[in-house]
């Protein structure tokens, strides 16, 4: 992915998270295999062999999402990027969690190789994960969400309510992979509801 | 002085005071002798100033009021003033001669001279100067005690009350008797003799004839100063005949036998001539009497109630007999000691061979006494009752045997006893004639034998088998012509062979005979005697044998003892059965200590608010406290009754208790007790159990049991407090206080441990020199907590007594462990004996890094502060203020501030770089725990110290950990149990890794309690390893994630 040089390193860098993020995403939402494999498309993500959503809805859904939160990136508000999958009652039975940080001040990252390899090693160790590799039903729905630190002032029309309940029980946690990069470090975990939960 | 004497010009009745004024000021302070001699050519000149006349006092007194005398009303306000201030300085200057250290003669008592005296006026203020009293030119009600003269003319005799207003009208040859003799003495023998002989003859007419009695008012002679109150309700009843007048005898308080504080010898004295030693008794006694007589002029009923008058309690059992009675024992036991004690040889001789027993018992006392020097009323009926109102609704208390033909018994009301006898004489008690009386009695008692037993004020037993008497009977007519030689008051004798007998005996001799009992005619005397003769049986056990048809003695013999027992108990049964064979092993001389000592008041207790009644427990606790001293004894169990009342009706009984629910609760104290200020705190506790509205208070008493001798507790000149018995030596019996306080304290140490180390779930450390001596402590004491566990902090801020008393029970070694600590904090911080100082476990284990600890330790001095940053909720300290902030961020290690400060700069310390002295373990490029584990004594952590050198570069644990795997079993301390120290340095290790990276690198953290569940299964040593640092683990899970980690 080549990058426009005359971004701000910030907005750079929220970019290259949005992109990162999508990728990580789609390959979430294959390897749950809601979707026929026809929906999606074999692309090449920094020398590895990624999903793309060819289906137009499922690819402006995932885009839009995430495009959206580019300037909130660049401002540090996200705390957390979800997954959720949740069934028919709109109970979430899994929680796939981002967690993000953005480092606000960092000077030419680009140069080294360390986050292009941090990023790799992430999405290998994503398509491995054992919870990844079981299939769920069809019938699951999905949705992405972001959590906040703080409640954004703006355009508070522009956001959609999630569909997804709340958890009684705090969840238990399940880490997959921690990418700490300079630009951003990002975490991924997934979330299932504890024993005690009445799904 | 000019001023003076022109207005004394003014006022004719004025004119003899300013002169003497004058005089006063004239004289010199120290010049009396000189004095004396000056004025006796002056005494003459007195006689023609002296205008005190009832109707010049009455035109004076209105001077004081009616408007075109205000002037001079505060004139003599100012010249009232400067004459005290005279007397009081020279009072100063001539007591510098005096006495000293003694209670000045005359302390309490204030004198008025009303004219021409032997010695003079002025004499007589020089003896009042010289030896504490005071001297009042001006006769005043509120101040002066009693009023010196010589004689009277006939219209103040007359007008004896308005004149008096019933204080004491005495001979001057009193003050003198009493400068003689020392101390205060009785005042009735020198009354004046117009007075006595005038009231002695006058007749009771005004009583007889039922008009408004001036029974008390015109006999001051027996009637002196506690009468008072009588006038008063004469007074009172005489303006508010509505309401029924007032009894000042309470209906049942009963005094539980003891006594408030009585002169030794001198004894006929009125209330408030009281010993000495008791200086504060006598003053509010000399106030309640000021305070008396105020009410008399203010006519106010309702100065009786407890709500009116603040003396209510003082004045009560001033004037109860039941009180008298109570009290009596133990002024007689001080005046005769010796004889309260049994003596050794009575119980020898008790059973071998006969006894004589004589009882001795004063006819109708209370009524005798009073009437003794009026031989006239002797042959008539009287009764004594303290007062004598149309209404007629006050109780009698004794009655005379013409009165008891009549029908006239004690307990029936005025009225009701009227209509038997319309001639009923009604007098008034007489205190100090019956103590007078009483103490003669006993004194002719003692001078006959020396075995005698007192059992009340006007009744005897004496033991006179050991006296050489031919006949008893000749004895006992002695005694008995002696006594009423002396008291003018007769007694009857019973004599037998034992005490019961001899009490019968007396009972069918009285009134004013004698009755022998020889053993042999005693089973005829008991064959016909009617069983409720007999001691010990009252209504309710004559009304059960009556049901088994047993009326005499005789009858009572038939029934067999095993039949008795059946019926009545073993204690019952044996005394009847004895008792009605004339049986009584009793000895002679035996007094039973008192079990408890207590008053009680249920008569004219009426409550506004609680402030009243507070004033009225504090005066019933001093009350109680003097009776204690009195006995000499203190107590443990103090038990508070309340009379509730049961309905909003005022009882028939004016100021009566009427239908009362009773109620009670008790406390004991481990230490026994006759402080005033401990009663009060104790009944303020126990009457704020009740949880009662006051104005349904109708009776209060305080009783106070589990009495000790006051001479067994010696505490010197301390106060039995609570410190007393914290800072004494111990006792025995104290030693379960103390140790209950210092569980207290110790509990306080407890709960601070918990605060300081809930974050660690783990163990003391042993290693501790605080727990070497907490293990020898363990033979000491078994119940008391080790050294170890003791917060310094806390014993820091205790009190020294309480301090120096856990030292004691540490057996001293609690003072070493204080300096100890000193030494500590102040410097070096190694040796952690407190367990807050656990978490600083580097500083512990490694001497080598402790100056870069101290920083971190001392951060621990903070109790309750998380040990962790990652404790803390970042967000909630960003709301704080910013002074609270900083002063929690200062607190914090330095690597937390940051986070704390903004956590928008998290990734900041994501660099290992950034770890602070909080996480010291993880400081560095080689961390310090590495080298601090390759220095460690175990094994294991050498081990683990050495796999990290061995990993290279990426300073993770997992790899560490990882590593591991390839280790065979006796590397990781799969057999051996290591020591709890190398478990804490591990665990340790653990948790600051999690602290430090659980944020970021949550991945890892799960990598590295994986790879240890893993390997606790193959060693014990770090199962308990992952066992501890899980819980913390997940506890920070929580936090960071709000959910737990999937292990």
């Amino acid at each position: 992915m080549v990058r426009k040089q005359n971004q701000s390193p910030e907005t750079e860098a929220s970019l290259f998270l949005v992109e990162f993020l999508k990728v990580a995403i789609t390959s979430i939402v294959f390897l749950k295999g809601i979707y026929p494999i026809g929906a999606y498309e074999r692309r090449r993500y920094m020398n590895l062999v990624v999903h793309s959503a060819r289906h137009p809805k499922l690819h402006s859904y995932i885009h839009d999402s995430l495009s959206e939160l580019v300037s909130y990136f660049q401002q540090g508000m996200v705390e957390r990027v979800a997954v959720i999958f949740f069934n028919d009652a709109n109970v979430p039975i899994e929680k796939f969690m981002f967690k993000i940080n953005v480092t606000r001040s960092h000077g030419e990252i680009m140069e080294d190789g360390a986050l292009e390899s941090s990023m790799r090693a992430f999405l290998i160790k994503l398509s491995q994960s054992e919870p990844l590799t079981k299939a769920s039903s069809q019938d699951w729905k999905w949705e992405i969400a972001a959590y906040f630190r703080l409640l954004p002032s703006d355009n508070g029309d522009r956001w959609i309510r999630t569909q997804a309940l709340q958890w009684q029980q705090p969840p238990m946690i399940t880490p997959i992979k921690s990418m700490k990069a300079d630009p951003f470090s990002v975490q991924l975990y997934i979330e299932h509801p504890d024993l005690l939960e009445p799904i | 002085m000019s001023s003076d004497s022109s207005h004394s010009a003014k006022s004719a009745s004025n004119s003899k005071r300013s002169f003497n004024s004058t005089n006063s000021n004239q004289s010199g302070a120290n010049s009396f002798s000189k004095n004396k001699k000056e004025r006796v050519g002056d005494s003459g000149q007195k006689t023609l100033g002296m205008a005190w006349g009832s109707g010049s006092r009455s035109s004076s007194r209105s001077s004081f009021r009616s408007s075109p005398f205000t002037d001079f009303g505060s004139y003599m306000e100012v010249k009232n003033r400067k004459l005290h201030e005279q007397f009081d300085a020279e009072a100063s200057i001539s007591s510098h001669g005096g006495s000293g250290s003694k209670k000045p003669v005359f302390h309490g008592v204030s004198i008025y001279v009303d004219g021409y005296t032997v010695p003079s006026s002025q004499e007589l203020r020089g003896y009042m100067l010289k030896h504490g009293g005071r001297f009042e030119n001006y006769f005043s009600r509120q101040r002066v005690t009693h009023i010196i003269c010589s004689n009277l003319p006939n219209s103040k005799v007359k007008n004896l009350r308005s004149f008096s207003c019933g204080l004491p009208v005495v001979k001057p040859t009193w003050v003198l008797d009493c400068v003689v003799a020392d101390k205060l003495l009785n005042w009735a023998p020198y009354q004046l003799d117009q007075l006595a002989s005038e009231t002695n003859n006058q007749p009771k007419l005004s009583a007889i004839l039922g008009l408004r009695s001036n029974l008390v008012a015109c006999d001051p002679a027996n009637a002196p100063l506690t009468s008072d109150i009588n006038i008063s309700e004469v007074g009172d009843s005489a303006e508010d005949i509505k309401q029924p007048n007032q009894e000042y005898e309470a209906f049942e308080h009963d005094i539980c036998d003891e006594a408030k504080d009585k002169e030794p010898s001198c004894s006929n004295k009125c209330e408030n001539e009281v010993e000495e030693t008791n200086e504060r008794r006598r003053c509010s006694d000399i106030q309640s009497i000021t305070q008396t007589l105020s009410m008399i002029s203010g006519s106010s009923n309702k100065g009786h109630s407890t709500s009116f008058d603040p003396n209510f309690v003082e004045t009560y059992f001033k004037n109860s007999r039941l009180h008298f009675i109570g009290t009596w024992r133990n002024r007689y036991r001080k005046r005769f000691p010796s004889s309260s004690r049994p003596s050794s040889s009575s119980s020898a001789s008790s059973t071998c061979h006969r006894n004589t027993i004589i009882h001795i018992d004063m006819d109708c006392f209370f009524v005798s006494v009073v009437i003794r020097n009026r031989p006239g009323l002797w042959d008539k009926p009287v009764v004594v009752c303290h007062s004598d109102n149309p209404r007629g609704t006050s109780e009698i208390s004794s009655a005379n045997y013409p009165a008891r033909d009549h029908g006239v018994r004690a307990g029936l009301f005025v009225r009701d006893a009227k209509a038997c006898c319309p001639h009923l004489v009604i007098v008034p008690y007489d205190f100090e004639a019956y103590e007078e009386v009483a103490d003669q009695f006993y004194s002719i008692l003692h001078k006959h034998c020396n075995k005698v037993q007192a059992m009340s004020c006007d009744e005897a037993i004496l033991d006179i088998t050991d006296l050489d008497v031919d006949d008893p009977q000749v004895l006992a007519s002695l005694i008995r012509k002696e006594i009423f030689d002396t008291t003018r008051c007769t007694a009857s004798v019973g004599i037998s062979n034992n005490i019961l007998m001899a009490r019968l005996a007396t009972k069918s001799a009285k009134p004013n005979g004698q009755c022998y009992l020889p053993p042999e005619k005693v089973n005829d005397f008991l064959k016909q005697l009617p069983i409720k003769a007999l001691p010990g049986i009252g209504r309710a056990l004559e009304e059960k044998l009556k049901g088994r048809h047993v009326k005499t003695c005789g009858e009572l013999r038939m029934i067999s003892k095993e039949s008795l027992q059946k019926d009545f108990g073993p204690k019952t049964s044996d005394m009847l059965w004895n008792h009605c064979r004339g049986i009584d092993n009793r000895l002679v001389g035996i007094i039973q200590e008192s079990k408890s000592v207590g008053a009680e008041v249920n008569w004219g207790v009426r409550f506004k608010d609680s402030k009243d009644s507070q004033v009225f427990l504090l005066s019933l606790c001093k009350e109680v406290s003097l009776r204690l001293h009195g006995c000499g004894a203190r107590g443990r169990t103090f038990t508070l009754k309340l009379k509730k009342r049961k309905t909003d009706e005022e009882p028939v009984k004016y100021m009566g208790c009427g239908d009362c629910d009773n109620l009670c609760h008790s406390l004991t104290v481990p230490m026994a007790t006759d402080d005033v200020d401990v009663l009060k705190r104790i009944t303020k506790q126990l009457f704020s159990q009740f949880h009662i509205d006051v104005k349904e208070i109708r009776g209060v008493g305080l009783h106070v049991t589990k009495l000790e001798s006051a001479d067994s507790v010696k505490h010197g000149n301390e106060k039995s407090s609570l410190r007393s018995w914290l800072a004494s030596a111990s006792p025995s019996k104290e030693k379960e206080n103390k140790d209950h306080k210092l569980v207290n304290i110790l509990h306080i140490v407890d709960t601070k441990n918990q605060i300081g180390g809930s974050h660690h779930h783990q163990p003391r450390s042993n290693a501790d020199v605080g727990n070497i001596l907490s293990n020898q402590e363990a033979n000491h004491s078994s119940d008391v907590p080790p050294l170890s566990d003791l917060d310094s902090d806390v014993l820091e801020k205790l009190p020294p007594e309480i301090f120096s008393e856990i030292n004691d029970i540490y057996s001293g070694k609690l003072s070493n462990f204080m300096s100890k600590h000193k030494l500590d904090s102040n410097g070096v911080g190694t040796s952690s004996i407190l367990p807050e100082y656990v978490e600083g476990v580097a500083a512990e284990s490694e001497p080598g890094i402790i100056s870069e600890n101290t920083a971190a330790s001392s951060s621990q001095y903070i109790d309750m502060m998380p040990s962790a940053s990652s404790h803390i909720d970042p967000s909630i300290i960003q709301e704080l203020p910013e002074e609270i902030k900083n002063g929690i961020t200062n607190l914090f290690p330095a690597h937390s501030a940051p986070q704390i400060r903004s956590h928008d700069h998290l990734v900041d310390q994501v660099k290992p770089t950034d770890h602070s002295s909080s996480h010291q373990l993880w400081v560095g490029n080689s961390p310090q725990w590495v080298e601090k584990f390759k220095s460690s004594d175990s094994q294991i952590l050498r081990f683990f110290s050495d796999m990290y050198s061995g990993v290279g570069s990426t300073h993770r644990l997992s790899s560490v950990l990882l590593k591991s795997f390839s280790a065979n079993e006796a590397c990781l301390g799969g057999k051996t149990t290591e020591c709890d120290d190398t478990v804490r340095c591990l665990c340790q290790l653990l948790k600051d890794y999690v602290d430090l990276e659980l944020e970021s690198d949550l991945e890892e953290i799960h990598t590295c309690f994986r790879l240890l569940q893993r390997l606790s299964g193959r060693s014990k040593f770090l199962l308990q390893v992952y066992n501890t640092t899980l819980p913390h683990l997940q506890t920070a899970m929580r936090e960071n994630y709000g959910g737990s980690l999937r292990v």
